[in-house]
């Protein structure tokens, strides 16, 4: 009769002799999400791996998908904009603006001047916003989380001013068809007015721009000199300009490769023309230059707040447009350099209230599409790392 | 190319761009209202339209499609005419430098949804083509992992099709009361629904 310690010793050779037997690594499929943190929503990511090393993934999407063109196929133009500031809900306001801004130009209308520098300026806003998320949740998904504390402190302070003039932090909805909305409780007739920003905007965003740069000289060193960051993110997912392009790569991660292109450079959506700021580009394409090139595009973000601020045009928020909205036959496309990269609308119209057919080139998609070509022969806990520098949001990709 | 007849004036002063990205490209006929350039090629010429452009124009934005139809289960019709009955397939091709952008469009009839699929001249193309397939039935002859990408297996139908209804509405109508209710004064059109915003 074998006792317990013999059972034992008898399972312990058994193993060993498995072992022995099968010494090779099988191949293995790893599944990640759809409800993991770091893929910032629900991006299930299916994963073969060899060992350590990544085979190939494929990314399956659709979960959150909510199916905007084609509700915007039913509803008003002036609808479509409360619905487009959810595709990408870290930089709402950014989303209106190319759909505004193609909607006019099919209508033949400009807005004023002063509407657009309030566009203008609320975009960069919500570009810091959304870099600044960007370096609080990045190095938090490698194990870094004091950086959290400082970035969102500031984006709280710009979201405020946000709250301040829009009456909303996350879904502004603040654009309307040849201009932007009266202040918040302005009343009618403070469309005809100059001052219509809410009272201390204007010091009040210095002062928030001035923080700003502060805590992007704190981040510096927080993130960029982090030796946890730099451990996990020097060289790892590295994207060269050629594939970057191939790809269709935009915005950072783009400019991360070293293409200096810049929608705000090149388009007239808005007038960036007349303000001084520079392309941020990068030389190396890996995880910590997306990085680097998001915290220094803070400052030139504020930068041209400041600038825009010096020289705040006064005058009406809203062109005449008449009470019902109807757009004449035609398609227009209008691109704008979103926090993440290209975004635009291109929009059929009927001749009638609502839109024929609107399609929405989302950025976050349109980036994601270079996943399993930077992900084939990665480290596992490179995954993250890679994922997280790309910086997109899930509302962005399914729509 | 000989003798491109403009399918509509240009609106910006010339030379336009369209007009010559349409040489470039082959194309039967070029738009460039509200400054998008638009050259039209048949559907034969779909990828070598594309091959050409691409040593110009590196960077695949997007690609779309449109269903032109008279018959809407959702939505407005086009005003006025009839429209010819197709599906239009866009695709929007830009440089990293300048600025320089154009949209490449052809015509599928509505019995014969296959076009060649342009993976093998921009990488950029897969997931979108991948969408158009999913949404409005279009079959990329040549694509390398022609899956679903968006709509969960065994999904029947294709939605951004006109005449695929829009199922929600069909149980709860919607827009309600707000928006069928006329406007206090003579201002609109009777019938005309209160725009928001303004």
């Amino acid at each position: 009769m074998t006792t317990p310690a013999d059972r034992h010793l008898l399972a312990v050779h058994r193993s060993e002799v498995a072992v022995s037997v099968e010494l090779q690594t099988p191949e293995m499929t790893l599944n990640i999400g759809p409800q993991h943190p770091s893929t910032h929503g629900v991006l299930r990511l299916v994963a073969r791996i060899s060992g350590e090393r990544v085979e190939s993934v494929q990314p399956v999407m659709g979960y959150m998908h909510r199916g905007y063109e084609k509700l915007a196929e039913v509803r008003t133009y002036a609808q479509i904009t409360a619905l487009v500031n959810r595709i990408d809900w870290v930089s709402g306001f950014a989303n209106e603006v190319p759909f505004i801004i193609a909607a006019e130009r099919l209508m033949g209308v400009e807005a004023p001047e002063r509407a657009q520098y309030i566009r203008l300026v609320l975009t960069e806003m919500y570009r810091i916003a959304n870099h600044l998320i960007f370096l609080c949740a990045f190095p938090a998904e490698l194990g870094a989380p004091t950086p959290l504390m400082y970035a969102l402190r500031e984006r709280e302070r710009v979201l405020d001013l946000v709250e301040g003039l829009t009456g909303g932090r996350f879904h502004p909805n603040f654009n309307r068809i040849g201009g932007v909305k009266p202040a918040a409780g302005g009343g009618a007739k403070q469309k005809t007015r100059s001052q219509d920003l809410p009272k201390g905007f204007i010091e009040g965003t210095r002062r928030a721009m001035a923080a700003v740069r502060r805590v992007c000289d704190d981040l510096e060193g927080l993130v960029l000199g982090n030796e946890i960051v730099q451990q996990r993110a020097v060289g790892v997912g590295v994207l060269p300009a050629e594939v970057a392009i191939e790809y269709a790569m935009s915005g950072p991660n783009l400019r991360a490769s070293g293409v200096a292109f810049d929608l705000r450079k090149v388009e007239d959506y808005l007038p960036y023309h007349r303000f001084d700021f520079d392309v941020v580009t990068m030389p190396n394409g890996d995880a910590y230059d997306r990085c680097r090139v998001r915290l220094e595009e803070i400052r030139q973000s504020t930068r041209i707040i400041e600038q825009a601020l010096d020289s705040l045009p006064a005058g009406p928020l809203q062109a005449k447009v008449p009470r019902v909205i109807k757009v004449p036959k035609g398609e227009c496309y209008v691109r704008a350099e979103n926090p993440k990269g290209e975004m635009g609308y291109h929009i059929v119209s009927g001749g009638g209230r609502r839109p024929y057919r609107v399609k929405i080139r989302s950025t976050s998609f349109c980036n994601l599409a270079v996943l399993p070509w930077l992900l084939e022969g990665a480290l596992i806990p490179d995954i993250i790392a890679i994922l997280g520098s790309l910086d997109y949001v899930l509302g962005d990709v399914d729509r | 190319m000989d003798g491109l007849p403009p399918e509509a004036p240009p609106t910006e002063e010339p030379p336009s761009r369209a007009a010559h990205w349409a040489a470039v490209a082959g194309a039967t006929g070029w738009t460039d209202a509200f400054r998008t350039a638009k050259v039209r090629v048949p559907r034969e010429r779909w990828v070598e339209a594309h091959r050409a452009l691409k040593e110009h124009l590196p960077f695949f934005a997007w690609l779309s499609a449109i269903d032109w139809t008279n018959e809407v289960a959702v939505g407005d019709p086009v005003e006025g005419d009839p429209v010819e009955e197709r599906f239009e397939v866009l695709s929007r091709l830009s440089d990293v430098s300048a600025g320089e952008a154009v949209i490449v469009s052809t015509d599928l009839p509505r019995d014969d949804l296959n076009l060649a699929s342009l993976t093998g001249v921009y990488t950029a193309a897969n997931w979108h083509e991948r969408e158009a397939s999913d949404m409005f039935g279009i079959c990329f002859e040549g694509h390398p992992n022609p899956v679903r990408i968006y709509l969960p297996d065994g999904f029947e139908g294709h939605p951004l099709r006109k005449s695929f209804p829009l199922l929600a509405r069909e149980v709860k109508p919607w827009p309600g009361a707000v928006e069928v209710a006329p406007l206090p004064a003579a201002e609109a059109a009777p019938g005309e629904a209160k725009e928001g915003g303004a």
